[in-house]
């Protein structure tokens, strides 16, 4: 009895300790402070934020991973950036862009090796037929570009990236940004200059005290200031001095001009500083791809419990389900404090947000209901939607500027939010819907009440999502009678989410009129999760209405799919008595003895 | 929870499977018009299967069309009615009370879709920077007919688009001159004249270049029909000849009636104001080193003489001018940044929803509320008496 109730303590500290060690990395890289200077704030795509997420949101786009083994060292982002920056004949070298479409490799005539991955170096031949063919392809719609024109647009930009990273500091080939302020008002700089100012992907240097706070300079436009008014930016002498000592591979004084930079932007914008500080801790800690890990543990210590110790394992595994909303709880906080926004704002956090609701919904029912479906459900559901959240983030900053129509952090805390906690219960109740459908065919035995409290639990959430869908799609009504004037537009998101609505009251009016019972109740709730699918990703393949903030053609057979598996397990529920396994004939025997 | 009564018509208009086969049929109808937005644009959709009473389907490769579904509009009517079916026969009790909120709400909801339905106009006002307007543009054509003789005020006479599709003799009402309509054409490509093209009916103005060709009407949002039409203006016993009119012509063509000049074209159907609206400044900001947009806004001067207003208003996102029962928004903008599209709303029903919504949700957190509270309460009597059972079964 002791070691029930120690034991979901010891498993949350476990999980929670071990998202403290995994948070933790060195900065210090060969004697150079590389953690120091990828906390430094510089301002891209009109965000404040490190260096570090520049570099991992870089990565992550042109690799697809934020980090990469060459020459059998694993090589971080924030290592790559510096070589990127300054060492481009060691950046040119590492095999970085992933390239999977075989036209692409033919056009190239590169041969496909074992990992799919090439270096700048290898590409440099082909750049000027890759720019011509993406050229070709560009002005052509993206829904209707063939599989070979959207991997050469995607290819192209990837390298534009990688080139404007590249000259961002300083200009390729040149004598480095050092040279460049010594000669700013000579002959040809105000070309480099230009140059500068054109390719810059981010810019690194603080504005003066008392001017606004986004009037952050790329290095070419402090040189054109410092040519024409003579005044030198103070942060590019230390920038240069950075740039020399890595390029030069000097620690003590890339060390030393890192720190000489921070204390700069201390005195001029501290706020950024800690802002950028707080925004790297995150991307160390990746609560959300931690949560992700201890969700599946969970899992794994529920399924074991069925099999041996439950009276020990379930209460492990509700402890592993409380540390992982825990972490994901504080991921969210942290981008919400970070972004000065309400949790969602993009397909991205909504994924994250839709499974966290899910989970803080499951725990509610297991403290409800202690019987460890829940357990399983809100891990599976917080595990999904995390690894979703996951493949949505490769398309660079998941913390973008939002569109002036969407600017309103009232609307998007009340409409948006409670959309997505509709979301969250439909595809829970659709979840447990499934475990249900599984359960009959897989479970050693099946004791009537346990059926009893899975179809209790739906409608239940069924009831809670028709709440949350309704009041948020009405919200989202308002905002629009707002914002476009008309309260209804029949666009395709708000069918998406009248969709929802429609669907769960169907389920509530069919079960309240007696017309389906236990099995036609959670086939309905499976087909919720179609239903909600289509509203949350498919609208937004259809390219069209004034929500369609994410296209994405990639996702379309992905989304496919899980209609396809749903329909499945809707089958799988409806399957008549005799289809279910051998056992099931005690449930019968059991249910007539209850009536009995 | 609602009782059968001895009507048997009532009964079945008031069957909760009805409500199912109209909830499905809606979210039926709602997935195919989503769908048919890719092709037909939002406000083709709409029309062909929510604002319709039958949704036809065209055979292909004949010329007949079948119905193959009800409308939006019959739906929510007949779910309207089933509602109120229902409603007159939930009993009117604490319990139920919930319930009966929801349902009124809903049926608040489906009036007020009808009213807006019925009487919500959609028009644009277009301004540039110092530019004053006294005018609102709808989406249909109209073919204006202008007196410019006096230099300081134009006298204006509009044909709507329902006058110019009958095709026929229209007065000008305090005018000497009526417009016979020889052909209208919704949308039409129009090309410089080739030899070998048919022959023109147009006499008189730039038209007698051009070659008409009919074209099927488009609905998608952001295409614009080039409506044009051959017009004959009559005057005095006279013909001024045959003209071709469009609203892709720019060349101001003109005739003199008995000393007076007047000016013909067409154009998108404006309705005037009784006050007028001058954009002072157009603002469009962007987030630094990027194009994402941070804001658009339009500072105006609203001049209403006959109220004696006068008075800047700054229409931004999120944030319209509600003025005259008309709603003005930030819509569009170009020409470099000055000018501003404001789209203009009028529908003397906008305020029902708010109603109807708040009825439902108070509605729906009371059932809930109430229901979750009472099985709460079951499932603790049930724990409660569970340890006395087995303890009992242990002895």
């Amino acid at each position: 009895m002791k070691a029930a109730k120690i034991a979901p303590w010891v498993a949350a500290g476990l999980a929670l300790v071990g998202a403290g060690v995994a948070a933790f990395q060195p900065d210090q890289l060969r004697g150079f402070d590389v953690g120091g200077f990828s906390r430094l704030p510089v301002l891209e795509g009109g965000r404040l934020k490190p260096i570090d997420t520049v570099a991992r949101n870089s990565l992550l786009m042109i690799r697809g991973q934020q980090s990469f083994v060459y020459q059998e060292r694993t090589v971080g982002a924030d290592e790559w950036i510096l070589d990127v920056l300054f060492r481009p004949q060691v950046a040119d070298a590492q095999p970085i862009f992933v390239i999977n479409d075989p036209d692409v490799l033919g056009l190239i005539g590169l041969k496909q090796t074992k990992d799919r991955y090439f270096s700048f170096r290898q590409l440099l031949p082909h750049i000027a037929e890759i720019q011509r063919q993406a050229e070709a392809a560009h002005p052509i719609e993206a829904k209707e570009r063939s599989r070979f024109q959207s991997a050469i647009v995607n290819l192209f930009d990837r390298v534009l990236l990688y080139h404007k990273l590249k000259n961002t500091v300083q200009l390729v080939g040149t004598s480095g940004l050092a040279a460049e302020v010594e000669s700013a008002r000579e002959p040809g700089a105000a070309e480099r200059q230009a140059a500068l100012v054109e390719l810059a992907q981010f810019r690194p240097l603080p504005p003066p005290v008392g001017a606004r706070g986004d009037k952050w300079r790329s290095t070419g436009e402090a040189l054109r200031a410092s040519a024409s008014a003579g005044a030198l930016d103070p942060g590019l002498p230390l920038l240069a001095r950075v740039g020399w000592a890595y390029s030069f591979q000097e620690p003590s004084e890339f060390n030393k001009s890192v720190s000489d930079l921070k204390a700069l932007t201390a005195s001029l914008r501290p706020e950024a500083l800690a802002q950028a500080d707080h925004e790297t801790v995150f991307n160390r800690a990746q609560p959300f791809y931690v949560g992700m890990v201890i969700y599946v543990l969970a899992l794994l210590v529920i399924f074991a419990s069925w099999l041996w110790k439950p009276e020990i394992l379930r209460p492990a595994a509700f402890g592993l389900l409380a540390a992982g909303a825990t972490v994901q709880t504080l991921g969210l906080v942290s981008r919400i404090i970070l972004q000065g926004r309400p949790p969602v704002t993009n397909l991205y956090s909504s994924a994250v947000f839709v499974g966290w609701g899910a989970v803080i919904l499951s725990i509610v029912l297991e403290r409800i209901y202690k019987r460890g479906f829940a357990i399983a459900v809100g891990a599976a559901a917080g595990f999904a939607s995390l690894l979703v959240a996951h493949h949505l983030s490769g398309d660079g900053d998941t913390m973008e500027m939002m569109r002036a129509v969407l600017d309103s952090n009232f609307w998007l805390a009340t409409h948006v939010v409670a959309i997505t906690i509709g979301y969250s219960g439909t595809f829970l109740a659709g979840a447990i819907a499934i475990a249900y459908a599984l359960r009959r065919q897989f479970a050693p035995r099946l004791d009537p009440t346990s059926t009893k409290t899975l179809v209790s639990m739906t409608y239940g959430i069924v009831a809670f999502s028709l709440l949350f869908s309704f009041v948020g799609t009405v919200l989202g009504g308002i905002w629009a009678d707002q914002s476009w004037g008309r309260f209804w537009g029949w666009d395709p998101k708000e069918n998406g989410a009248l969709l929802i609505v429609l669907w769960n009251a169907i389920i509530l009016h069919a079960r309240f009129g007696g017309f389906v019972r236990e099995k036609g109740i959670m086939a309905m709730a499976i087909f919720g999760n179609v239903i909600t699918s289509l509203s949350w990703f498919g609208v937004n393949m259809l390219g069209v209405g004034l929500h369609s903030y994410g296209f994405m053609d990639k996702a379309f057979y992905a989304l496919s799919a899980f209609i396809g598996t749903q329909f499945l397990l809707m089958g799988l529920c409806l399957l008549p008595r005799q289809f279910w396994k051998p056992r099931a004939s005690r449930e019968v025997d059991g249910q007539q003895a209850a009536k009995a | 929870m609602a009782k059968p009564t001895k009507y048997p018509l009532l009964n079945a208009l008031g069957s909760m499977q009805l409500t199912i086969l109209l909830l499905a049929l809606l979210m039926v109808l709602v997935f195919l018009c989503t769908l048919a937005q890719v092709d037909l644009g939002t406000f083709g959709a709409v029309a062909v299967y929510m604002r319709s009473f039958v949704v036809w389907w065209h055979v292909p490769g004949t010329a007949y069309s079948i119905p193959i579904l009800p409308g939006g509009a019959l739906v929510g009517l007949v779910l309207a009615l089933n509602l109120v079916a229902q409603y007159v026969r939930i009993p009117f009790t604490v319990a139920n009370l919930g319930l009966w909120l929801v349902h009124l709400g809903l049926i608040l909801f489906v009036v007020g879709e009808f009213v807006s339905g019925a009487f919500q106009v959609d028009s644009q006002m277009a301004i540039e920077e110092g530019q004053t307007v006294n005018y609102i543009e709808g989406r249909d054509p109209e073919l204006a007919v202008a007196d410019v003789t006096d230099p300081v005020q134009d006298e204006i006479y509009g044909i709507g688009q329902g006058g110019l599709s009958r095709e026929g003799v229209v007065e000008l009402p305090g005018s000497p001159v009526s417009i016979k309509v020889h052909r209208f054409f919704r949308n039409a490509d129009l090309t410089n004249r080739q030899p070998g093209d048919p022959a023109s009916p147009v006499t008189r103005g730039v038209g007698t270049a051009v070659t008409v060709r009919p074209l099927p009407p488009v609905s998608r949002d952001d295409d614009m029909n080039r409506s044009a039409a051959f017009v004959e203006p009559l005057a005095g016993g006279r013909s001024y000849g045959v003209w071709l009119v469009s609203n892709v012509l720019g060349a101001p063509q003109s005739f003199i009636h008995e000393g007076r000049t007047y000016v013909l074209s067409m154009r998108s159907r404006r309705q005037y104001l009784p006050y007028s609206i001058t954009l002072k400044k157009f603002s469009h900001d962007v987030y630094a080193g990027t194009d994402i947009p941070k804001n658009f806004s339009s500072l105006v001067r609203l001049h209403n003489p006959s109220r004696g207003e006068d008075r800047e208003v700054l229409i931004f996102m999120n944030q319209p001018l509600r003025y005259d029962g008309k709603a003005f928004y930030q819509a569009s903008f170009g020409k470099n940044d000055t000018l501003s599209i404001l789209q203009v709303v009028e529908n003397p029903g906008w305020r029902l929803p708010y109603v109807s919504c708040a009825m439902v949700t108070l509605g729906l957190l009371y059932h809930f509320g109430t229901r979750l509270r009472r099985s709460l309460k079951r499932r603790e009597a049930a724990q409660a008496a569970a340890p006395a059972q087995s303890a009992a079964q242990e002895a």
